[in-house]
This record gives structure tokens, C-alpha cells and sequence, in this order.
């Protein structure tokens, strides 16, 4: 498929939301968390793409977290940005039940930025050691890293 | 006891592991000689780089960058470049593009060749791993020759490369690239004809195409599905449109099919070379980066030896970037080798694993993954029952 | 010569013509791992100064460490070397794994080997070619072979 194509059928499954072209081979479409599951669901029975990564963003200053879902097809990117507050604990649905290997991204995400993912089928720590201190969440900017 | 119920048991093997050369712990649940359940705990080698990233600036994250992984610290390097070179607005020089090609398809040969090798000491063939090493210094002689290090070339500047070629190291090139297409049908006849690999790869490790879309496989794991990703033809970079890649596909999907994938796009790689020597375009080696960069963020994809690796880069007007995420193709394949272990003999699991061709130094900068008989697998009792009686009526 | 010369003297030969080796990498990008194993293979061959590489460390006599140590790798490595029996080595090669190299400071890396375990010998590098690990095996070896260069090792390491 065409990238300019492959764009402007993301473009017709995200009507009704806001959706921007940021790069010439990009579209970005922000939405609200209780939107992201229908979304997602419609891209899958679209079969547009496939999610290739979950990048979280720590946006201090706006006090919100943005979490963003990368689809690729061919060369065009589609970009799902949810923001969500960051304070207390910023709260999404899980995609695992439509797209099932998202577990792993999601429990990195959960992880590194505190994001708690609704019915998700498996939220155990992934990568930090087993001593790691609880609600110290390393990738965001006002994390304390440092025990001493 | 009560005998009629089946004792499950549990091997665990390593972090420090007798095959694999990075750590990674794996258990295993058998019944018998047959896995029943898997889970892999990783994050041995988990450094933090990510978060490096944000307290050093855009040349020093170069570096560090290229460090995440000794094996693929090319493509790393060039997946980081691409992306800021884009947000900066700065088009690297035409010649340096395709010496980075150039650098990224001999990283592949080498990559491919270390792969076989230690894929063959999996099966316990270490007369092919030998071999095979043997022959992979010719590959490690260029790309020393060319860098000036055997690992961790640091070809990569922002905004170009840092050594031209000579006429001296083009012929180098174009004679070591002979003895490897000439090692490399031997490989490809050992491995589709030697009756003691056969038994080990041959419809090992099974992967069909909609298994392998449903896990979300990258690189020649899924192409050995059949299923045909190659960033390299989908979003060319670099001098790729220049230089167009055929994607070599298999249908069969298991181990066997994997060896083969590899060892056609070894022969892609050598012809890639000899194009890109060939059509050498003349010019400057490399184009003025800015300090800083103005805010902005960008998606870098670009094809590993192990698969897509995915950079999203995003600037913040300063020297330093404000977030840099990498997902690595290892993460994308490794969820595969719990759903494939389970259901096949324990003595098949280091070869199922090596398959998928792990790099946890890539991996673990991020992420691990834990996958069991009772997660997102999908299988129930019933199913895993069935598939192992499957197995072995076959 | 004494009866206790004798078998030390036997066993001192032993040890210096069959090191096993046991390699485990506490946190490494993989650069100097594929270097260790590049010493195997027959450009380099390290098996004509017997060294053979062991999976299990309880069966090894040098434990050869790459990479920061991460703090989930700590205790694997305290109990790998742990494992071994006496007398045992350590080798600690690359940048990395004698000072923590270009990791320094991340907040899931603790530091270099030797504020975990006592390392005998340093081989610099990022990774070190074939070579110099090569040679700083042979240089335990002799040290092995003859204690007395113990002080001049460690102050060229």
C-alpha cells in the first residue's frame, strides 16, 4: 500500500477525533483514554499496520503523561496520543485484549513511568531488579534515583 | 502421593548460562522431556540507558547509543543519526549515506555468520560453529580495516560518517566478499543436507505466518514465516532507495527455514556491497550539525540484522534531547520463544531460542518479558495438550 | 625436595596447562562477549594454551566478567564466583567492567567489577581485541606459573 494511501485510510478510521499530520510520513491522533480501546479495535479489524513500540512521555510542566501507541504500515506511522494526568496515578484500558504481545510494552510503561493499565492480563515487574523500591518510577523527569 | 496426577517440574536455567553468551534466566516447566510452561526473566543487563540519554548531549548520546549493543552497534548508530539529522533539518551527503549501507550490510554478514555459529554449538554441531567463526574474521578484517575496530566501529557522525574508502580497501573488500560467497554455498548445502542438523531444525520450532503476525515477529524470524517485513524495502533509508534489497522469504517457518533465510540474505548482502562500491557517489563525507535543536519529534526506523529496531526521538531546543525510546527487535521476537518452547522437547529449547537469534544487551535496556502457560499465551490446558500429541504422533 | 614440593609442583603444572573458563557477563553490550568467544575459534585458538571454556562454574577455575555490574546481575555474580572452587581467578575485560565505562551513573548499573569481586587481571578496551585477551589470560598464566610477578602484574594491569 501507498504510504500517502495508507494515511488517508488512518485518516478515515480516526474521523471524529483530532488528528494532525506532524511529518510527511506521519499522522498523529489524540484521544481521550476512553476512546483508545474502539480506536485500536477499528485499526485491527482494518488491518492497518501493527503496533510497533509504546513510547510514554513525561510532560512536567502541562502536569500531564502522554502516552503514545506507534502503528506502522509500510512507511506510515500512525501515532495514538493519550494524555493523562500524572498525578495520582495516571489510569488507561489495556490493548492485550485486542492485541495481545502489547503486554510486554505496556508492562514497561507501567513500570518506567507508573501508568496502571486496566484488565491487563499481567502487570508483574519486567526489567527492574527484584530490590527496586516501590512507586520510584525511573523514566519520569522527578524521579530520585539516587538512594544515598 | 497420588501418583495419577502428573509432577510438574521446574528447570531453571541460567542467568550465567553454558550457551548463550548473555544472561537471562529461563524456566521451564516439563512433564517428562515435554515443556509444559516457560518464563523468561531478563533485566540482568538492564543499564538505564534511556534515561542516560537525557542528562548527556546529542554527540554524546552517539556513544552511548552505539553501546547498547556490541553485535549491532551499526545500525543502532544509524537509527540515532537518521532521527536527529531529520529533526535538525541537516541532509547528510550522499556518499556518506551509502557508506553507512555499505557498514550496515557487512555488520550484517557478520551478525549472520556469529548467529550460525552459535546456533550451530546449540545443536552441538561445533565443527560448523568453528567453521563458520573461522570464516566471519575475513568480514571482522574489512570492517577493521575500514573503521579501525573490530567491534563498535563508530562510522557514525551526525550529519555523515567519519572515513572515506580507498581504492586499497575496495579491492580488500571485493576479495573478501569472494571467499565469503564461496564459504557461503557451503553453508547453505550443510544445512539443508546434513541428516544430524536436519533433525534438529527440520519442523522445530514451528512459526506459521499467522502465529507469527499474531506475536508480532520482526526481522528474518518473521520472514522465515513468510511473512515479508524488511524496513529496508517498506521505508527505505539512507542510500537504500538507491540500492534496493530483494526480501528473502521462506514459507515453512521453522528452524531449518530460519537457517536458510539468514544464509540467502548473506548472498543479498554481498551483492549490496558490490552495488554500492560500484555506484560510489562522490562528495563531501559530512554536512554541518547545529548544537542545538529546535523541538520537535520524530519516528527513525530502520532494519537490524535481528529486525525493525524503532527509534522515536524527541528535541526540546537544547543540546540535550528530551526523551529518546528504543525498542529493539529482540523484545518484538522473544515473547515467540515461550508460546514456541511450550509443547516441545526441553532438549529443542535451546535451539528454539537461538532461532529467534536474542540479544538481551539490546533487550534488556528497556524491557523483559514473562510469559507463562497461564498468561498472554492464549493456550489453555486442552490446546497445549493436544499440540503435544500432535507433536509426537507426527 | 620435599614430598609437599612435589605435589604442589604437580599441581601448579596442571593448573597452568588447563584453565577452565567460565564467562559470565554482568551486564555487558555484548561487544567484548563476542570477543571472548572470538579467542575459541581457530584464528586465535585459545585451546593451545588449554584453556577451555565450562558452562558451569563449579567446574572452572577463571571467571572471566564483562560489562558494569547492574544491580539485578550483583548477586548472580557473587554467586557464580562463589561457586567456584579455590583457587579461583577473575579476568574483568572491557572499559566497562574495570571502571563502568560509557554506563557510568546510569541508575541501574552499580559499578565495576572489583567493588564486587576481586579481580586479578584488567584487560582495557571497548571492546579489547582478541589479542589482548588472549594475553592477559597467557599473563595469569604465568603468574600462575611464577608468584613472584605477582606486584609487577598488578602494576602493569
Amino acid at each position: 500500500m501507498d504510504t500517502q494511501e495508507a494515511l488517508k485510510s488512518a485518516e478515515a478510521l480516526l474521523t471524529g477525533y483530532a488528528s494532525t499530520r506532524s511529518e510527511e510520513n506521519r499522522l498523529d491522533g489524540t484521544l481521550a483514554p476512553e476512546n483508545l480501546c474502539a480506536v485500536v479495535s477499528n485499526l485491527v479489524a482494518a488491518r492497518w499496520g501493527y503496533l510497533m513500540a509504546i513510547t510514554g512521555l513525561d510532560q512536567v510542566t502541562l502536569g500531564q503523561l502522554e502516552i503514545l501507541y506507534h502503528f506502522g504500515a509500510g512507511a506510515a506511522i500512525l501515532t495514538l496520543r493519550i494524555p493523562l494526568p500524572r498525578i495520582p496515578i495516571p489510569s488507561v484500558d489495556s490493548i492485550c485484549p485486542i492485541i495481545p504481545y502489547a503486554n510486554v510494552y505496556e508492562r514497561e510503561l507501567g513500570e518506567m513511568f507508573g501508568v496502571e493499565f486496566r484488565n491487563s492480563p499481567n502487570t508483574d515487574r519486567l526489567f527492574l531488579p527484584d530490590d527496586w523500591r516501590s512507586a520510584v518510577y525511573p523514566l519520569r523527569k522527578d524521579a530520585v534515583l539516587n538512594e544515598e | 502421593m497420588d501418583t495419577t496426577v502428573p509432577q510438574r517440574f521446574v528447570v531453571p536455567i541460567g542467568p550465567q548460562h553454558p550457551a548463550l553468551k548473555e544472561p537471562g534466566h529461563f524456566e521451564f516447566t516439563v512433564d517428562g522431556e515435554q515443556v509444559t510452561g516457560a518464563s523468561v526473566r531478563l533485566g540482568y543487563a538492564h543499564r538505564g540507558i534511556e534515561k542516560a540519554t537525557e542528562g548527556r548531549n546529542w554527540v554524546q548520546n552517539l556513544y552511548l547509543l552505539e553501546r547498547i549493543c556490541g553485535i549491532c552497534s551499526h545500525v543502532h548508530a544509524t537509527a540515532y543519526c537518521l532521527g536527529v539529522e531529520k529533526l535538525a533539518g541537516v541532509t547528510p551527503p550522499p556518499r556518506a549515506q551509502a557508506i553507512r549501507v555499505l557498514v550496515a550490510e557487512l555488520e550484517r554478514i557478520h551478525s549472520h555468520l556469529l548467529w550460525l555459529g552459535v546456533a550451530a554449538h546449540e545443536a552441538g554441531f561445533d565443527t560448523l560453529f568453528m567453521y563458520s567463526w573461522r570464516d566471519r574474521e575475513t568480514v571482522m578484517d574489512i570492517l577493521e580495516a575500514l573503521t579501525g575496530n573490530r567491534v563498535n566501529y563508530s562510522a557514525n557522525l551526525l550529519g555523515g560518517v567519519k572515513f572515506d574508502l580507498t581504492s586499497e580497501l575496495t579491492d580488500k573488500i571485493y576479495k573478501g566478499l569472494e571467499l565469503l560467497e564461496e564459504r557461503t554455498y557451503q553453508y547453505v548445502d550443510v544445512v539443508t543436507s546434513d541428516a544430524t542438523l536436519l533433525q534438529r531444525t527440520r519442523g522445530v520450532g514451528v512459526t506459521t505466518r499467522e502465529q507469527a503476525e499474531q506475536l508480532g515477529l520482526v526481522g528474518p524470524t518473521a520472514r522465515a514465516s513468510g511473512v515479508e517485513r524488511d524496513i529496508r524495502v517498506e521505508a527505505p533509508y539512507a542510500a537504500y532507495p538507491d540500492f534496493p534489497v530483494k526480501v528473502v522469504t521462506a514459507t515453512a517457518g521453522d528452524l531449518e527455514a530460519r537457517f536458510v533465510v539468514r544464509l540467502q540474505e548473506l548472498f543479498e548482502a554481498y551483492r549490496l556491497i558490490r552495488a554500492v562500491l560500484e555506484k560510489l557517489p562522490p562528495g563531501e563525507l559530512q554536512a554541518r550539525m547545529p548544537r542545538k535543536i529546535k523541538p520537535a519529534e520524530t519516528v527513525s526506523r530502520v532494519e537490524a540484522p535481528r529486525g525493525e529496531l524503532f527509534y522515536f526521538i524527541k528535541s526540546n531546543g537544547t543540546d540535550q534531547p528530551e526523551r529518546i525510546k528504543v525498542r529493539t527487535p529482540t523484545l518484538c521476537n522473544l515473547a515467540s520463544v515461550c508460546v514456541l518452547a511450550v509443547g516441545s522437547q526441553l532438549a529443542d529449547v535451546p535451539m528454539i531460542l537461538a532461532g529467534v537469534d536474542p540479544c538481551f544487551s539490546c533487550n534488556d535496556r528497556m524491557v523483559t518479558v514473562y510469559s507463562g502457560d497461564t498468561d498472554h499465551t492464549q493456550w489453555t490446558w486442552k490446546q497445549l495438550r493436544q499440540y503435544g500429541i500432535d507433536y509426537y504422533r507426527r | 625436595m620435599t614430598w609437599q614440593h612435589v605435589v604442589d609442583d604437580i599441581r601448579t603444572w596442571a593448573r597452568v596447562n588447563s584453565p577452565w573458563v567460565v564467562h559470565f557477563n554482568t551486564g555487558s553490550c555484548n561487544g567484548c562477549d563476542i570477543e571472548i568467544l572470538a579467542i575459541l575459534t581457530p584464528r586465535y585458538d585459545a585451546e593451545r594454551f588449554g584453556v577451555k571454556l565450562e558452562g558451569s562454574p563449579r567446574h572452572a577455575d577463571v571467571l572471566i566478567c564483562t560489562g558494569p555490574v547492574t544491580r539485578q546481575a550483583r548477586d548472580r555474580l557473587l554467586r557464580v564466583y562463589e561457586q567456584m572452587p579455590e583457587p579461583k581467578f577473575v579476568i574483568a575485560v572491557g572499559s566497562c567492567a574495570i571502571s563502568g565505562g560509557v554506563f557510568q551513573g546510569c541508575y541501574n548499573v552499580i559499578g565495576h567489577i572489583d567493588e564486587v569481586i576481586p579481580v586479578d587481571v584488567y584487560i582495557p578496551g571497548c571492546p579489547p581485541r582478541p589479542e589482548a585477551i588472549l594475553d592477559g589470560v597467557v599473563k595469569l598464566l604465568g603468574h600462575l606459573k611464577n608468584p613472584v610477578l605477582e606486584e609487577t602484574i598488578q602494576e602493569a594491569g
